[in-house]
């Protein structure tokens, strides 16, 4: 092969890669939303236009040609908050996130884990989010800000009842408790379980908006709940729970 | 230093099991609209 086709086929796969880094971003960006079903029958309208125009099935092709260069401008306005909630996100990106090592990041889990199981038992609610790579410090300026070394005992004591702090969420920003009170955007999906009140709408909430991980307490049902990307997990026990937060906030996605 | 060898390894896996579907569309669909719009330079 000569050196010019070395450089076309070099230039190409370079595409293909940018291409796939920006596509996969935004698929990514939309995951937990309403707008990623959108999304999948966008790119399955895509698959078969390009199938189509490969068959040569000319008037199919202009068929989707022009159905899809319309339908592209009420996508933008039907999902118009979707994509600025994802635009929101972009310019939230957190460069002091992940300096924490393995070592603090088991710490930091254990002693969540320990005042969850703890409030669980004496039935007390309690929202805990964990900042990820999106900056959760908007969400600390709902709320009071803290700033205070993390431990069980002091996440107990503010959501103890009639503590004017305990109704609304607390926020961990690299290893600390950086907020409590704070206040989250409640989901407003028609598919979310009647079972799950408030609480486990504002995590949802606030999934859909960041990368956070967010533990949710029951104090009805005394389950714990582990809400990340506009998915609820529940019924886990505590060990399955350490694992699934310490697998999602290890690696920068 | 072995903290950091773990560390590297969990990377490397969690390249193939972080959404690996997510990345296996997202391949298909930047090699078809790469593909097309070669044809549509081509064409004009």
């Amino acid at each position: 092969m000569s050196y010019a086709g070395i450089l076309i086929h070099w230039k190409s796969i370079v595409e293909i890669i940018v291409l796939w880094i920006v596509i996969y971003r935004t698929l990514l960006f939309f995951e937990g939303t309403r707008a990623i079903q959108v999304i999948r029958g966008i790119a399955l309208v895509l698959v078969a236009f390009f199938i189509f125009q490969k068959l040569g099935l000319e008037r199919l092709d202009w068929l989707f040609k022009n159905f899809f260069a319309t339908s592209i401008i009420a996508l933008l306005v039907i999902f118009h908050p979707e994509i600025r909630q994802a635009l929101a996100r972009l310019g939230q990106r957190n460069l002091f996130v992940n300096s924490m090592d393995e070592e603090e990041i088991d710490l930091m889990l254990k002693e969540i884990i320990k005042s969850v199981e703890d409030l669980a038992g004496y039935k007390i609610g309690a929202l805990i989010a964990i900042e990820k790579n999106d900056s959760l410090s908007g969400y600390i300026e709902s709320g009071i800000r803290i700033d205070a070394k993390l431990s069980s005992e002091l996440i107990q004591a503010i959501f103890t009842p009639n503590n004017p702090l305990h109704d609304g969420a607390l926020i961990v920003q690299r290893g600390r408790i950086m907020g409590a009170g704070a206040l989250f955007p409640l989901a407003q999906r028609p598919d979310i379980n009647r079972i799950f009140g408030t609480r486990h709408r504002a995590a949802l909430g606030l999934s859909e908006e960041s990368d956070a991980v967010i533990i949710v307490v029951s104090e009805e049902r005394q389950d714990i709940s582990l809400v990340y990307q506009g998915k609820l997990y529940n019924n886990l026990n505590y060990e399955d729970l350490f694992l699934k937060i310490k697998g999602i906030i290890k690696i920068r996605k | 230093m072995n903290k950091n060898r773990i560390s590297i390894f969990y990377r490397i896996t969690h390249i193939f099991t972080y959404h690996p579907w997510l990345k296996l569309i997202s391949l298909i669909l930047a090699v078809i609209v790469w593909l097309y719009i070669k044809e549509e330079m081509l064409l004009g």
